[in-house]
């Protein structure tokens, strides 16, 4: 998966490894989380999603008001990363059912900009 | 040694839709009647802590501290707004017990408020409020604060195979909790607001919770959280007067010492944590509490949580140290947290009944527990009360506050 950024690029799944300790976390610290020290790896997360919480949100922030209900969820992919992200559907979800990121533009205006990420789809 | 912080007068505006008042009228008002209620009338007033989440963007409002102090007269007094989210108040507090412990103010005035009901554009405010979420991995995709409760809800009750219908038994017993709270945002039980629609031809239900499973009735917010789990918006503030714990008695008769406090964070995404069910942050917060007052969860009395969704008082009375972890839900349904029950949990009638001013909030759960620690809590006083907690939760469980209040010797 290429890795892009917010406005011109895709906002990707990415995560760190710590080079000292090995802990593992998101891509925005700048720090290790565990053991403060700042040299990683990246990490991407490898093969299909487990989803391992789920909401269907029916009063969306305003910039996301463009659709009803919004299904968000917590995945967990088999390397151990984890992320949040929209579901492409709101019906026929259940904990433990196995999903695949896509990317699409999900927002047109979110502080000025468009928001283009991943959505889970489900298998 | 550092002097101690006692509490000698507290203030409380009405908590709801208060649209004949600014933001600067109801930090007045809850002020005023703090000073006037601590006979501390014409003292000089070393510092001033204003916390308050969003007066920028809600009420168009800067410098809210410099302008509330000149308004109500306390100028020279250094003033200050704390912002920190939600837990805006708690953090205004602590600020001015740090002022009295540290020596440099022998009288604080700590004040919190929030305006927010006349904001009518739909989605604003969740959208103001899910701005304290992390902006890459949690904001960008549509996340809200009751979207991250409804992701809790869902793994607490599998993870500890507990009910949906416990956490409505929060809703309605902060509820009748607020019908005995005339400053409450509500003061009708679910079973009045059952009554009032059956008597308007509305639908016809069994009992309560059948009433709160009517999709019409209880719609459904952040799956499988509904309206009656999660707490309003409101307007409202509330005001505390502290004072080095050496020259309260000039002041009040009975004053009351705060005699713990800690604060902890946690990691800004959620799902960063190693259990999401737990709050790692209160747990470190309330044992800080708990040492710097020489104390354990079981001398407590009374306690004050944070429930903007009902599943956060199941969580937090857990964490907190009243109940083993996945039995604060069933705790709630057994009415061991009810007024007279084993630890009585939110008798202001909580956040979810008592209304949930953003930056008033922290500040309102420590002037409950002052009335309770005074007797001075009318129809939903504890008896007995000596010693009671608070949790103030700001983000979403990555920054808590935790103050425990108690009677001073001799009372």
């Amino acid at each position: 998966m290429e890795i892009k950024r917010m406005n011109e690029k895709i906002i990707d799944i990415k995560w760190k490894k710590c080079k000292n300790c090995g802990f593992l976390q998101h891509n925005s610290h700048l720090r290790c989380l565990k053991c403060k020290k700042d040299e990683f790896s990246i990490i991407n997360p490898s093969g299909l999603g487990t989803l391992i919480s789920y909401t269907i949100l029916n009063a969306p922030p305003m910039e996301f008001r463009e659709k009803k209900s919004l299904a968000l969820g917590i995945v967990q992919f088999s390397n151990n990363i984890k992320a949040l992200g929209q579901i492409t559907r709101t019906n026929n979800l259940k904990i433990g059912m196995k999903l695949k990121p896509i990317y699409k533009e999900i927002c047109d205006n979110l502080d000025g900009k468009k928001v283009e990420t991943y959505l889970f789809e489900p298998i | 040694m550092s002097p101690d912080c006692a509490i000698i007068g507290v203030g409380h505006t009405k908590f709801g839709r208060i649209e004949e008042k600014n933001l600067l009228d109801l930090l007045s008002e809850a002020s005023l009647e703090a000073i006037n209620n601590s006979n501390t009338g014409t003292e000089d007033f070393d510092s001033v802590y204003v916390g308050c989440m969003s007066a920028n963007a809600f009420n168009n409002i800067s410098g809210i501290a410099s302008a509330l102090v000149d308004k109500i007269s306390l100028l020279p007094a250094a003033a200050d707004h704390i912002k920190n989210g939600p837990a805006s108040g708690g953090s205004a507090v602590k600020a001015g017990v740090q002022a009295i412990k540290s020596g440099m103010s022998n009288i604080a005035l700590v004040v919190g408020g929030e305006k927010m009901t006349h904001i009518k554009k739909p989605g604003f405010i969740t959208s103001n409020v899910a701005t304290i979420t992390h902006p890459e991995a949690e904001r960008i995709h549509g996340i809200s604060l009751p979207a991250m409760a409804g992701l809790l809800t869902r793994t607490y009750l599998k993870k500890y195979n507990a009910k949906l219908s416990w956490l409505s038994d929060i809703a309605i017993k902060n509820h009748r909790n607020g019908t005995l709270n005339p400053l409450a945002h509500f003061q009708k039980s679910i079973e009045d607001i059952m009554k009032q629609a059956i008597k308007k031809g509305k639908g016809n239900w069994k009992n309560i919770q059948e009433f709160l499973t009517d999709d019409k009735m209880n719609p459904i917010i952040a799956d499988p959280l509904r309206l009656y789990h999660i707490c309003p918006i409101s307007d409202g503030s509330a005001a505390l007067i502290l004072c080095n714990a050496d020259i309260a008695k000039q002041f009040c008769d009975t004053p009351i010492l705060i005699s713990g406090i800690g604060q902890a964070t946690d990691t800004h995404i959620i799902y960063e944590r190693e259990d999401i069910t737990t709050l790692k942050a209160l747990k470190i917060c309330s044992q800080q509490a708990y040492k710097m007052a020489g104390i354990s969860p079981h001398d407590i009395n009374v306690a004050e949580l944070h429930d903007a969704f009902e599943i956060l008082e199941a969580v937090e009375s857990e964490d907190i140290g009243f109940f083993p972890k996945g039995e604060g839900a069933k705790a709630a349904h057994e009415g061991l947290t009810e007024i007279g029950g084993k630890i009585p949990i939110n008798p202001s009638g909580g956040l979810k009944a008592r209304g949930h001013p953003l930056g008033a909030t922290g500040v309102a759960q420590i002037v409950e527990l002052y009335w309770q620690l005074q007797g001075e809590a009318g129809k939903r006083q504890i008896d007995g009360a000596e010693k009671g907690i608070t949790c103030n939760f700001g983000g979403f469980g990555n920054n808590i506050l935790s103050f425990i209040l108690e009677r001073m010797d001799g009372n």
